[in-house]
């Protein structure tokens, strides 16, 4: 899948957030290196924080369209 | 026998420090795993591993248990503390070290050991 899809998929879940990247690692479109900086993760622990991104995408993780997820994700406090 | 789900809930909860991984610690198939792997030998934890591959029910019956949708996924005296991102994190910051002396001793074995779970007809 394009990385785009994926960024807009994020886009909705983290409205406020004032960073979004998505990498295609090895340029395959299942190989994904997300990051999110958003106020949503103030003061949440690093799990939680990496359990809404995974959430955000859990279809395309649970059909197998992303193969592999990488996370990194920052509150903005 | 017992359930996968059974088997799966003990590993968890009896182990210090289990990590289900694609693969085995000495026969590792994903740089995810090896990534987690890593950096629990870097805080000095004694490691089970469980290998998910042998059957998709596996991987299946732990993300039921877990809520958690990828591998590898660590979990300390029963509690997930993530994947392999987290626990590379959580390793750079010290927290790692930190939990593991919360939970396990400063002078915790560091032994690596695999169970193989018991799969039973499909």
């Amino acid at each position: 899948m394009e990385a785009e899809t994926i960024r807009a998929l994020l886009a909705q879940a983290f409205p406020e957030a004032s960073a979004l990247e998505v990498e295609d690692r090895t340029g395959t479109g299942d190989h994904f290196h997300v990051t999110v900086v958003s106020p949503a993760f103030d003061g949440l622990p690093l799990l939680e924080q990496h359990r809404r991104v995974n959430d955000a995408l859990a279809a395309e993780l649970a059909d197998g369209s992303i193969h592999e997820l990488r996370i990194t994700t920052r509150g903005t406090a | 026998m017992k359930s996968l789900q059974e088997q799966i809930e003990e590993v968890i909860r009896n182990e210090p420090v289990a990590v289900f991984m694609k693969g085995t610690p000495d026969r590792i198939m994903c740089g995810n795993s090896l990534r987690a792997l890593q950096a629990l030998h870097a805080a000095r934890a004694p490691i089970t591993a469980v290998d998910v591959l042998p059957d998709p029910r596996i991987r299946q019956e732990l993300q039921a248990l877990s809520g958690w949708p990828t591998i590898p996924q660590v979990f300390v005296k029963g509690e997930l503390i993530g994947g392999a991102d987290i626990t590379e994190e959580l390793h750079a910051s010290g927290e790692l070290e930190r939990r593991l002396d919360e939970a396990l001793g400063p002078d915790r074995p560091q032994e690596v050991r695999v169970v193989a779970l018991e799969l039973g007809a499909s």
